[in-house]
């Protein structure tokens, strides 16, 4: 993982190219497999942007990915595409900084708690609105694009959120990041905006993620509450980017690919105990390796030649 | 001529408890200064409201012209004020050079890039950790971990340092090292607010003491009278030393 910038960006740009060659090579199928993969990856590595370093750990991004979606569905018809994923983005941004201003003072497991809540929040409000404003029960989001034409946006945003990842990781911003994870008081010492770093970050990364389903919406054709607010997004980006290390560049990607197989072979398999197994493998990931596996794997090397 | 700092009837409250009670005192520019008292008496407590770590309840803080009274840390570090913690605060997740850094990148004077990682070596030579800037934090032996925390205060280039008991915890050799480097800081005309239960250290660095007992300033002046006075004496070792 530790490769020089000069041979990472053309390996990172050939495996692109041969990512985005794939649908025209392998059958439908395979292509809505690499379709979800790539939205976990995306999912999981904004999520990590904010939560990695700084620890907190945040069960909202199914409140920004339903939001992004549902704003696709009000808005596919009303306005050209581009458009809709702006205000998706601008309206996730919203949210965001509403959220990060009322909450990034909450400390630990009262900051997991309340983005758990947030989730459940938006979802019955919208559900809410929905029945009693509008008078539907759900949308039909009618855009002509098949499923590479959504793996290929899908894939352009994971290119995008990993270099900004990147560059964060490069920057003032990610050194500031770092040592407010490790200490606010000291960083705050050190001359840091400690609520506006926290802030910038936790907004980029619901943006990113609020885009990550608005852009998965057409895939669904119909939408509703229910079906683009279902927790188990929040749990699974925060299983993955655990097991894959949510400090490293790399490691949430990692952590999805294997995680959303293993995922879709489980719900395919055993529909009635995905969520049991979920929960195991969690429960397993949190105490075997809370560092993620890039870490312990780097632990056995060390350990290896000590 | 201004003051590089001035505190002016200081007042903080926890509860029932007033823990700094009506305190003023300044320093000039390129002075070194101990603020003296037994546990609990106060001294940690005005070292957070200077820094902006703890709100005053009273009182105000001026450095040189400016107010900083009402500042967040982050608003007063940048104004040039830096700090060491009376326990060491390492950023375990960070290499000693990027603990240095982080003011250098943060603090009063902002550099970023080649300059910096130049500007971090030459402070960690400062301290006695020359090269030592890609170790772990957790390499680092007690005396170590407070040189880097040393380092990490003069790396934002500041007006006025603020030093918790950092010669605390020392052996006597190291004790010899820390005064030193004190004295070398002096000597490039640093203000300082040293915080210190060390007599020889007070006597070797300070020209003026102020001592505070149970939240109050109880005596000031030139560090040699200063300790010679009995209410400083008894506050220090009780009644039955007076
Ligand atoms: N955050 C806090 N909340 C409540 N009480 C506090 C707090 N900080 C300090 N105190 C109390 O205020 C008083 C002054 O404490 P302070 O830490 O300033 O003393 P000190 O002079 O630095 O002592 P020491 O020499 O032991 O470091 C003490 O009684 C302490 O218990
Ligand atoms: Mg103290």
């Amino acid at each position: 993982m530790t490769m020089k910038p000069s041979i990472a960006f053309p390996v990172a740009a050939a495996v692109l190219a041969v990512l985005a060659a794939a649908p025209l090579f392998i059958p439908d199928y395979w292509t809505g497999v690499l379709l979800g993969m790539t939205g976990y990856v995306t999912l999981a590595t904004a999520w990590a942007l904010f939560s990695g370093p700084t620890r907190y750990v945040s069960l909202a991004t199914v409140a920004f990915f339903g939001v992004g979606a549902y704003v696709v569905a009000v808005l596919n018809e009303a306005l050209p595409y581009p458009l809709v994923l702006l205000s998706a983005a601008g309206i996730g941004m919203i949210l965001a900084l509403a959220v990060g201003l009322s909450t990034l003072r909450l400390a630990g497991v009262y900051f997991v708690i309340f983005t758990f809540g947030l989730a459940e929040l938006v979802r019955q409000t919208v559900s809410w609105w929905e029945v009693n404003i509008t008078y539907t029960m759900g949308r039909y989001v009618f855009l002509p694009f098949e499923g590479r034409h959504i793996y290929w946006q899908l894939l352009a945003l994971a290119a995008v959120t990993l270099l900004i990842s990147w560059a964060i990781g490069r920057s003032r911003l990610g050194l500031a990041l770092k040592a407010i994870g490790d200490d606010e008081v000291v960083a705050a010492h050190a001359g840091i905006d400690v609520t506006r770093v926290k802030l910038l970050l936790f907004v980029i990364s619901a943006t990113l993620i609020t885009l990550v389903g608005a852009i998965q919406a057409p895939r669904w054709t119909y939408i509703e509450p229910s079906i683009v607010f279902n927790p188990t997004v929040s749990f699974m980006t925060l299983i993955m980017a655990l097991l894959g290390g949510p400090m490293r560049l790399w490691g949430p990607a990692l952590g999805a690919i294997p995680l959303f197989l293993l995922f879709e072979w489980l719900s395919v398999s055993f529909p009635d105990h995905f969520s049991i197994i979920l929960g195991l493998l969690f429960i397993l990931i949190v105490f075997v390796m809370p560092q993620g596996v890039l870490a312990k794997i780097d632990d056995i090397r060390k350990g290896g030649r000590a | 001529m201004s003051e590089a700092l001035q505190i002016s009837n200081l007042h903080k409250r926890f509860g029932g408890l007033i823990a700094v009670r009506d305190v003023s005192f300044s320093l000039a520019p390129g002075e070194v200064v101990g603020l003296l008292g037994p546990n609990g008496s106060g001294k940690t407590t005005v070292m957070n409201m200077i820094s902006g770590a703890l709100p005053c309840d009273g009182g105000t803080i001026r450095l040189g012209q400016t107010d900083i009274t009402k500042m967040k840390p982050h608003r007063v570090a940048k104004q040039g004020v830096a700090r060491t913690f009376q326990l060491v605060r390492p950023l375990p997740t960070l290499t000693v050079g990027e603990n240095v850094l982080l003011s250098l990148a943060f603090g009063h004077r902002r550099h970023w890039g080649r300059e910096a990682r130049e500007l971090v070596e030459e402070k960690l030579a400062f301290v006695g950790l020359a090269g030592r800037g890609d170790e772990q934090v957790s390499n680092l032996t007690y005396i170590d971990q407070k040189r880097m925390e040393m380092a990490r205060a003069l790396a934002s280039e500041p007006e006025l340092l603020l030093l918790d008991e950092w010669l605390a915890g020392l052996n006597p050799s190291e004790l010899k090292i820390g005064i030193d480097l004190v004295q070398h800081l002096q000597g490039q005309g640093m203000t300082v607010l040293l915080v210190e239960h060390i007599m020889e250290a007070v006597r070797a660095l300070c020209s003026r003491c102020i001592v505070m007992s149970a939240g109050e300033v109880i005596a000031e002046g030139p560090s040699a009278e200063v300790l010679a006075q009995p209410a400083v004496i008894k506050a220090y070792l009780g009644d039955d030393h007076a």
